[in-house]
């Protein structure tokens, strides 16, 4: 398994409970991926770490499941029945026995900004990855961290879990069949000049809205303006942020028009007064998800324009911004004035790695569910989905992944 | 039951700077069932060696481990299935969230190892519930697309497959479907049907059974062991399977009621068809379309979406399909003739992912896409017209001249009532012979987390019958829905419980002769997993158990127990409390806390350092459905002062992993507030809140809050009683 | 901005595809089908002030083939080539090459002089003719255009201030000079209209 997100996961807690053996590499130090960084899933409104709890405890107990965190898969060869998947080990400058007490970051005095929040908030360069990480364990920031000259964690540590010295290691695992399940990445909205992304501090995205809003995030679930910390009074989501567009992302991503519903929903809870409003193509709530839009519609009084936002202005002065949009029933342009603007950015393929050959990607990026005998792909690897066709995805990659051991008769 | 229990008092991660542990070794010296008591402050690490040398030889048969939270270290605190291990919270419930030093957390602490002591003393090793002969074979109900698939994949991973189909030819929908819309990457190109390819692959396949022109007449049993009738014409087959797949799909809206949209006009000309009518159309002229009325070539047509779906009067949800399917049919006009008109009407073009390339394709074919509502249809002498209000030209809009006009109709679940498929399965059950349903007739599950999980054990839903979907997810989900009826075949034949217990392999007893017939636990059990023979006795199916104790909290007279989880159980642990006298001012507040969401947010509460009194003492419950009201008069009649369960969210959007525990507590515990009266009590003593993991953050103010409102009411008059 | 013909008014606006079909066969014509109707040219153009119509919606009254509207819109004439619509649109159609095709097939084809497209007709005379643009000689060519001989020296009146300090400074020759090789210059222009299909 190739990847510890919630189509990784899954495929791994099934693919043991059904008795096979797996072994998960994650390349980021938990567990979890970017659902652990969701503060709700759309439609029911509930946190994603209820579904990661259960599936982090039934693999806690499964005796089949096994897997390596900052672990990099680097190359992978062979075929079905003898996979040769090379991996790289990133230091992570704490050994196994860490029983995450704390001490280390206790006593740490280097300090970096904190990734999972978007650099939102800082933490100790010895740091927990968050609040329900799995494994439970703290790892350390070679980047951060002061080295050993310092080595205050070192002394700090009741359980000599600290090695300062840690260097990378490189190992060949072999696997009979391989699950590629690599995820996304939010599109760098840096690069939607127009919208201001990455020079606007009050122009942010999606994702960095869920950990604001998130109990656990860096600002213990308030909707604040980065520019001046100041609850908004009106927020924009703009559709589309890099999505369905030949300059950018060519693809929908399918799941932005549903988040941004979800997070006019929540926004709605904790600030009642606020104007919301949202910037639309299309609203492509499919299925059942129509239900959420008709009650997000109808509960949070959000404004609905057809309109793909072509400009967005700030006045330096105050940090609001200013949306320019066409009103598509009268042909004006519109301009309209909020505190913070949310673009939703769109799902882009986790970048290249050397582990899949560049000629294994479609023209956007994502790789077919079936690479090849006895090598699969799950999730958002594949093309743009939420989370309950991850979970699907995950399952039936699951099962092509031990097809050909059910053919040699394993259980029997 | 255990005589000889190891304690295991660890002094790690904080847990020795805030506790005494001589309070600790006393009160596991007053037990006699304690066979010996060892310290250290690293057990999970250089001195895991200890524990498992004491087991191994047999100096204990149960461990006590005083440590961390029992999400941590699982494998390691692992002694195989015949020791139980239960464990005391003290770091993250205890040393992480109460006063160091204080007397209160050390009388929690030293609760905390009591009820352990009377949990591990109480506790028998339960036995694995293995059939005689499970059957690993996986039955399909439905041959199309979706069931093809399932069939197929578990036939490939060499399980053995039983499909029934009711029609006398393989293929369901795809039968009269002439292309699909695009089926690979990237999603621009519509594909070959592959039901031919497929059905052929499926009737060849050694490993598949196909029963055509079948239909189920009888579903009894349970995993491992269904046992299946299956009528074919005037023959009745018996076949035994491990596990079923529902697949039988999603029917059109009935197009009888679109002419109740006087808007649309359907059924006021032959050229006004529904969008299967079109493929049918398609089909038969091998690509090319010729209109009902005179058989003329289509050469200018309109395609209107949400012909019944999105609206609350027909099909509140979207169809999920419809979108591209219009997109691959207005292909079939304009690719042999790019002279053809289309139009295509739409509120939402919902061409998600990589489906817009496909979008984008037929635009450049020369699809017309209007969007806005249709306000008219009309067939003036064979030519129809449309009128919109169309938003892109923000005024009305009318098309005129028209061939044919086709409504894009939404799908129906073939389980919901009206649906052809009624009765699929027709299960033996107790509690009714389908699925559950959600809204909409669709078969229950947590649609996010566990999609595949329906409300009946080993009975798996794959394909639009679940939920709207088109055809790239029904591939994928179907390929998912084998693995689940292979997982589940595979834990059956090993005795463990299913999702989400996975691996669990206690299981229900019935003590049958205190049985009154009450029939709670045969209606309550939120899975259907046990039947009533002819004198309302009931007939538990262990394979169908999913293992939430709804049954043992349902009984009345108490005669429903797990090895090790029961009434009698839970009980001696509340009996472990020791309730300081009223006039000490110390409350005791015990906490029914759901073990999936509401002991992890405990959990975490401790981690963050989140401080909370301490006079709360906790019982992690499997569900809170497994609550039974006597331990609450239990409690009462110790002297607690409060009760306060912690649950998780109910109604349509429940969390609850048992469907509806919380929503059980709830009902139990207002009939209890009627015992309460009788004991001269207030209802206020018991309370019940609904708490996720994420609300760590509101552990304090909702403990310390209740403590609030009993310290208001005063101490319980039963003390010292 | 225009508001529609017909629009809130008891006849619907009729589809009709001809006029359509005529756009989407000039160069980069075809490009037009792929529109969703976004808007973000709407917004990005820099005259949309003056605009009868935003480039969305005149491409939709295309789709729709209201080719009266299309044509007495100002829409294509104000465009300022600046290619802001072009580089972000999602959909990555060339609306300015557009707009430039729909300028010429409106000079090709419609009978109706338009106040911008005499501007346009104005500025090719005077290429032809001299090689290089003088603006003296494109303003008169336009204004006699426009509102004939009259019309001309009344503009010219209204202008006169703007032309003297123009002069004044030495930004305004009112004869300039022919280049070199006119005819060659022509010879180019007509090879590559008569490459693009343009040849009278």
């Amino acid at each position: 398994m190739v990847g510890g997100g919630i189509s990784g996961l899954t495929a791994a807690v099934e693919a043991a409970e059904a008795g096979f053996d797996v072994l998960l590499l994650e390349k980021k130090p938990g567990l979890g991926g970017r659902v652990a960084q969701l503060n709700l899933y759309f439609p029911k409104l509930c946190s994603p770490n209820c579904g990661l709890e259960i599936i982090f405890k039934r693999l806690a107990a499964n005796s089949r499941f096994r897997f390596l965190t900052s672990a990099e898969v680097i190359a992978v060869s062979g075929g079905e029945g003898s996979f040769e998947v090379v991996v790289n080990l990133k230091p992570t400058f704490v050994k196994e026995n860490c029983t995450g007490c704390g001490r280390c970051a206790e006593v740490c005095p280097a300090e970096r900004p904190n990734a999972f929040n978007f650099g939102f908030d800082r933490t100790k360069a010895a740091y927990l990855p968050h609040r329900l990480a799995f494994p439970y364990r703290y790892v350390i920031d070679g980047e951060a961290c002061r080295g050993p000259s310092c080595a205050r964690c070192t002394a700090a540590c009741p359980y000599g879990a600290i090695d300062l010295e840690m260097e990378a290691r490189t190992l060949i695992l072999k696997a009979g069949s391989v699950i590629w399940a690599a995820g996304w990445e939010p599109y760098d909205t840096a690069r939607l000049g127009n919208y201001g992304g990455g020079r606007y501090p009050n122009v942010i995205t999606n994702m960095v809205l869920e950990r604001m809003a998130s109990p656990g995030g860096p600002t213990s679930g308030k909707i604040l303006r980065p520019s001046d910390r100041r609850e908004p009074a009106s927020i924009a989501f703009v559709q589309c942020a890099g999505s369905r567009d030949e300059n950018h992302l060519r693809t929908c991503s399918g799941v932005c028009c549903l988040v941004s519903l979800k997070q006019a929903a929540y926004v709605r809870e904790c600030c009642p007064e606020a104007r919301l409003a949202m910037f639309y193509i299309d609203i492509r709530a499919r299925g059942f998800y129509e239900d959420f839009y008709a009650r997000v519609r109808e509960g949070t009084g959000i404004e609905l324009t057809k309109g793909k936002p072509g400009e967005i202005r700030e006045d330096p002065a105050t940090g609001n911004l200013l949306v320019l949009v066409e009103n598509q029933l009268n042909g004006r342009v519109l301009e309209e004035n909020f505190e913070l603007v949310v673009l939703a950015a769109g799902m882009a393929p986790s970048a290249l790695c050397a582990g899949l050959p560049a000629s294994a990607r479609d023209r956007d990026g994502f790789v077919s569910p079936v690479l090849a005998p006895g090598f699969y792909a799950a999730g958002c690897a594949t093309r743009p989905m939420e989370v309950a066709p991850a979970v699907r995805s995950g399952a039936a990659a699951a099962l092509r992944a031990v097809q050909w051991l059910g053919r040699r008769g394993h259980g029997r | 039951m255990a005589a000889k229990i190891g304690v295991y008092l660890c002094s790690g991660c904080g847990i020795g700077e805030v506790l005494d542990p001589a309070g600790l070794l006393q009160v596991a010296e007053d037990d006699r069932r304690v066979a010996l008591v060892r310290e250290s402050d690293f057990f999970c690490g250089q001195d895991a060696g200890l524990i498992q040398g004491d087991v191994t030889d047999r100096v204990v048969d149960a461990v006590v481990l005083a440590a961390c939270s029992p999400r941590f270290y699982v494998k390691v605190f692992d002694y195989g299935p015949g020791l139980p291990v239960v464990r005391v919270n003290l770091r993250e419930q205890v040393a992480w969230c109460h006063e160091s030093g204080s007397e209160d957390t050390q009388m929690l602490a030293e609760d905390a190892l009591r009820m352990a002591l009377a949990r591990a003393g109480g506790s028998a090793v339960p036995e694995p519930f293995r059939l005689e002969n499970p059957s690993r074979a996986i039955l399909v109900v439905g041959g199309g697309l979706a069931g093809l698939t399932a069939a197929l994949e578990a036939a490939r991973a060499a399980y053995r497959v039983i499909l029934v189909e009711r029609e006398n030819s393989l293929g369901g929908w795809l039968r009269n479907v002439y292309r699909c819309a695009p089926l690979r990457p990237p999603y621009a190109e519509s594909a070959e049907n592959p039901f031919h390819l497929l059905s052929r692959e499926v009737e060849s396949h050694p490993g598949i059974v196909v029963y055509r022109g079948a239909s189920i007449e009888r579903t009894a049993g349970g995993p491992g062991q269904f046992d299946v009738t299956v009528r074919q014409g005037e023959r009745l087959l018996k076949e035994r399977v491990g596990s079923i797949i529902v697949a039988t799909g999603a029917g059109a809206y009935d197009p009888a009621k679109l002419t109740r949209l006087k808007n649309l006009a359907y059924g006021t000309s032959p050229n006004i068809i529904v969008s299967s009518k079109f493929e049918e159309l398609a089909l038969r002229g091998g690509g090319r379309v010729a209109r009902p009325s005179d058989g003329r070539e289509v050469r200018r047509a309109a395609f209107i979406q949400c012909a019944g779906s999105r609206d609350p009067e027909h099909l509140p949800y979207c169809s999920a399909a419809c979108c591209v399917e219009t997109l691959k049919q207005a292909q079939y006009l304009l690719e042999p003739d790019p002279d053809c008109t289309v139009f295509i009407y739409y509120r939402d073009l919902r061409a998600n992912g990589q489906y817009e390339h496909f979008y984008k394709k037929v635009q450049e074919e020369g699809a017309v896409f209007i969007q806005g509502e249709v306000v008219h249809v009309a067939d003036r002498g064979g030519s129809l017209s449309v009128e919109a209000d169309d938003l892109s030209l923000g005024c009305r809009s009318r098309v005129e001249g028209l061939d044919l006009v086709v409504l894009a109709t939404g799908m129906i679940p073939d389980v919901a009532g009206g649906g052809p498929e009624q009765g699929a399965l027709k299960l033996d059950y107790r509690q009714g012979p389908e699925l559950p349903a959600l809204k909409y007739g669709f078969p229950d599950s947590h649609f996010i987390c566990f999609p595949y999980e329906t409300r009946r054990t080993g009975i798996y839903a794959a394909g639009s019958v679940r939920e709207p979907m088109d055809l790239v997810t029904t591939l994928e989900d179907a390929a998912g829905a084998a693995l689940k009826a292979i997982q589940c075949v595979e834990m059956t034949a090993r005795g463990q419980a299913v999702h989400p217990r996975a691996l669990d392999v206690s299981y229900p007893e019935f003590n049958m002769s205190r049985c009154t017939q009450c029939k709670r636990c045969t209606e309550e059990c939120p899975f259907g997993a046990i039947n009533e023979d002819a004198g309302s006795n009931p007939l538990p199916q262990i394979t169908r158990c999913r293992r939430c104790g709804t049954c043992l909290g349902a009984c009345p007279e108490r005669i429903v127990s797990f090895k090790d989880y029961s009434v009698a159980l839970i009980s001696s642990m509340i009996k472990a409390i020791e309730v300081p006298d009223g006039d000490e001012e110390k409350l005791r507040v015990l906490v029914f806390a759901c073990e999936n969401d509401a002991y992890p947010a405990l959990d975490l509460a401790g981690a963050a350092g989140l401080k909370y009194n301490a006079w709360v003492r906790i019982i992690p419950l499997r569900c809170l459905g497994s609550l039974n009201p006597v331990w609450i008069a239990d409690a009462m009649s110790r002297g607690i002062d409060g009760v306060l369960l912690m649950g998780c969210r109910q109604g349509e959007d429940y969390q609850c992993h048992f469907i509806n525990g919380s929503e059980l507590a709830r009902t139990r515990i207002m009939n209890v507030s009627e015992t309460l009266d009788r004991m001269g009590l207030e209802a206020g003593r018991i309370k019940m809140v609904e708490v996720e993991i994420i609300d760590y953050t509101k552990i304090p103010a909702i403990l310390d809050g209740f403590a609030d409102e009993l310290a208001a009411l005063g101490p319980n008059p039963l003390k010292g009683f | 901005m225009k508001t529609l013909k017909g629009a809130g008014a008891a006849q619907p606006l009729l589809y009709d595809c001809g006029f359509a079909r005529e756009i989407y066969a000039l160069e980069g014509g075809a490009q037009l089908k792929r529109c969703m109707q976004c808007g973000v040219c709407a917004v990005s153009c820099p005259s949309r002030q003056e605009m009868d119509y935003t480039p969305r919606r005149l491409f939709s009254l295309i789709r729709a083939g209201r080719k009266e509207e299309v044509l007495d819109a100002n829409t294509i004439w104000v465009c300022t080539s600046c290619c802001t619509c072009r580089v972000r649109c999602p959909r990555g159609i060339d609306i300015l090459g557009l707009m430039h095709e729909l300028q010429f097939y409106y000079l090709r084809s419609w009978f109706k002089v338009h106040s911008r497209a005499s501007f346009q007709q104005a500025f090719w005379q005077e290429l032809r003719e001299r090689g290089r643009i003088g603006e003296a000689g494109v303003m008169l060519r336009c204004w006699l255009k426009e509102g004939g001989l009259t019309g001309a020296v009344l503009k010219s009146l209204e202008m006169k201030g703007t032309g003297l300090r123009l002069l004044r400074r030495g930004r305004l020759r009112l004869i300039p000079p022919k280049i070199e090789g006119l005819t060659g210059l022509n010879k180019i222009i007509d090879k590559a209209l008569a490459q693009q299909g343009y040849a009278e």
